[in-house]
């Protein structure tokens, strides 16, 4: 099915610019020769895989191609797996597939089939020159392509060593924990959130520009830790069933995380 | 253990988790350096004042944020930590993890606790309670210059912090252009769905390696020995195919001749879904099958 891909996904971060702090003035950044100290213009870079230290292949663009090219221009779907057994884990970038002029039909077929069996195809396609393991999914009427980390990318929890607890966890803070947890559940509606931390910047950004003096405020104590477990645990779930008294379940998580602010401080 | 990212707290109601956070990814790319083509000497990237034209070490650079008119105010770490004093994490709500479109999945992250009692015993119960209750926290962090949503959940014996984009940061299929696509046929659909149904197995990421690592360091290698390296053609584009129906008959019948006769060869067990082997199981009447592992049931099946 000839597809043409589109990112669906576009990062909003504040971009900063990097500058001289005492003259303010912007940064240039220079590629230079670290043996000969002098600027190298573009067309005199190279590329190099260093093998041991000081010691590069190097290797041309055609030549670090060769290797994608083998399976060329084709997303190849090797298995169809239920898209639940997929641990998010291993999803790294979305992008959109859309069918080329001609193909609309085979793409619907792809689509609607995706739909009915309720499973993601599993392939390979090479994006640029790199190929990806990739996910295609039927989502909202079109196809979406995600690609996957390989499994040894991803490490194990085992890898890390976390700490066991000397005494394990009650039932009962089991329960109150669980408790809380209900008190806070919610449907996901990722409308509801917003980046609120983009907006502080710029109010920063703004109050600055006016010649305002920025007093960053005192950092928050994190606490010792939690040392009674249980009192932290009644407290905040008395807390949270005062708060739903009668209150939608979307007012509560809002109000929720105001007042967790407000009791810390 | 790798170096931790950033630490602070996971914050669970009143219950305040010290927490340092780790990349849950390593990195296995083959990387190349810059080296200046004449000489082979590494290119450095060196950070020039344009007003002075002399190099700026670290320490004096500072960060400016343009404005519409092309005015640049200069902030201090101090100044835009006024904008997050908190550093924790703070959880909003808890949802069900199948709720999360995989498109809202960034990068995924551990979760460590310190190491004193306490605050083991607080993240093991969080852990315990999201395990068992099947939800999956969503919360807000900031993390270098940029506010992050994550979805915390269990992954083994520990905490998994995964950033996610905010839904502005992601596209639907009409922002691409990806509307009004002509719907499909019922018969096609019902033919591509039985192929489809014949390649469906577990999702087991150890079968797929990453090949083109492999070959790309092959290539060094052969470089290195002062070998030629074959450029392939540049692939042509595959062409739609003309008749869609047949393609997708040719398609089942080549599936079904990969299986075998038709039977139950162990190679095509080994691929359905431990769901379907269990329903074979049952349906031959295997004993002990809902104990058995999937390798079990695909040996008790091929036997029976």
């Amino acid at each position: 099915v000839p597809v043409k891909v589109y990112p669906a996904a576009q990062s909003k971060q504040i971009r900063f610019r990097e500058l001289h702090a005492k003259d303010a003035a912007p940064l240039e950044h220079r590629r230079m020769c670290s043996k000969e100290g002098k600027e190298v213009p573009y067309d005199e870079i190279v590329r190099g895989y260093e093998t041991a230290p000081g010691r590069y292949v190097v290797l041309t663009k055609e030549e670090i191609q060769a290797a994608a090219a083998e399976r060329g221009k084709t997303i190849d779907l090797e298995d169809f797996v239920p898209g639940d057994e997929i641990d998010p884990v291993y999803y790294d970038t979305p992008y959109w597939l859309g069918p080329q002029a001609g193909a609309e039909e085979a793409y619907g077929v792809l689509r609607a089939a995706l739909e009915k069996a309720g499973v993601v195809g599993v392939g390979r396609f090479v994006l640029r020159t790199k190929e990806q393991l990739v996910a295609v999914h039927a989502v909202d009427g079109a196809l979406r392509l995600d690609t996957m980390r390989f499994h040894d990318e991803v490490i194990d929890p085992e890898d890390l060593d976390i700490p066991e607890p000397a005494k394990s966890v009650t039932d009962r803070e089991a329960k109150m924990a669980d408790a809380l947890v209900s008190s806070l559940e919610a449907e996901f509606d990722p409308a509801e959130y917003e980046d609120t931390y983009r907006e502080r910047v710029l109010e920063v950004v703004m109050a600055k520009a006016k010649g305002e003096q920025i007093v960053p405020s005192e950092p928050v104590s994190d606490g010792d830790g939690s040392a009674d477990l249980m009192a932290l645990l009644e407290q905040s779930l008395g807390g949270a069933k005062k708060r739903s008294g009668g209150a939608a379940k979307k007012s509560t998580r809002k109000g929720a995380g105001k007042s967790k602010t407000r009791a810390r401080r | 253990m790798p170096r931790p990212i950033w630490s602070g707290s996971l914050s669970f109601g009143l219950v305040n988790v010290p927490v340092k956070l780790m990349s849950a990814t390593r990195d296995l790319g083959v990387h190349f350096n810059q080296l200046h083509e004449k000489d082979k000497a590494r290119i450095e990237v060196r950070r020039v004042c344009t007003q002075e034209d002399v190099e700026v070490p670290w320490e004096e650079i500072g960060r400016g944020y343009e404005l519409d008119d092309g005015q640049i105010v200069m902030l201090t770490d101090e100044e835009l930590e006024a904008a997050d004093p908190k550093n924790t994490i703070d959880i909003e709500a808890f949802v069900d993890v199948e709720e999360i479109d995989p498109v809202y999945f960034d990068h995924p992250y551990f979760l460590v606790p310190d190491s004193n009692e306490a605050a083991v015993r607080a993240y093991h119960l969080l852990r315990r309670v999201m395990e068992s209750s099947g939800r999956v926290a969503i919360a807000r962090f900031v993390l270098r210059t940029k506010e992050y949503l994550v979805a915390v959940r269990p992954r083994g014996n520990a905490i998994s912090l995964t950033t996610m984009r905010f839904h502005d940061e992601v596209r639907s299929p009409e922002d691409v252009g990806l509307d009004g696509l002509p719907k499909a046929k019922k018969a096609q659909v019902d033919q591509a769905v039985q192929l489809i149904e014949g390649l469906t197995t577990d999702f087991e990421p150890e079968r797929y390696e990453d090949e083109h690592r492999k070959r790309l360091l092959a290539i060094i290698q052969q470089k290195r020995k002062g070998k030629e390296i074959e450029i392939p053609d540049e692939p042509e584009t595959p062409k739609a195919v003309p008749d869609l129906m047949a393609a997708l008959e040719a398609s089942i019948q080549r599936m079904k001749d990969g299986g075998g006769d038709g039977g139950d060869g162990e190679a095509k067990l080994e691929r359905m879904p431990k769901k379907e082997l269990l329903e074979r199981a049952k349906a031959r009447g295997v004993e002990g099958r809902s104990q058995m592992s999937k390798d079990e049931l695909v040996e008790a099946l091929s036997r029976s």
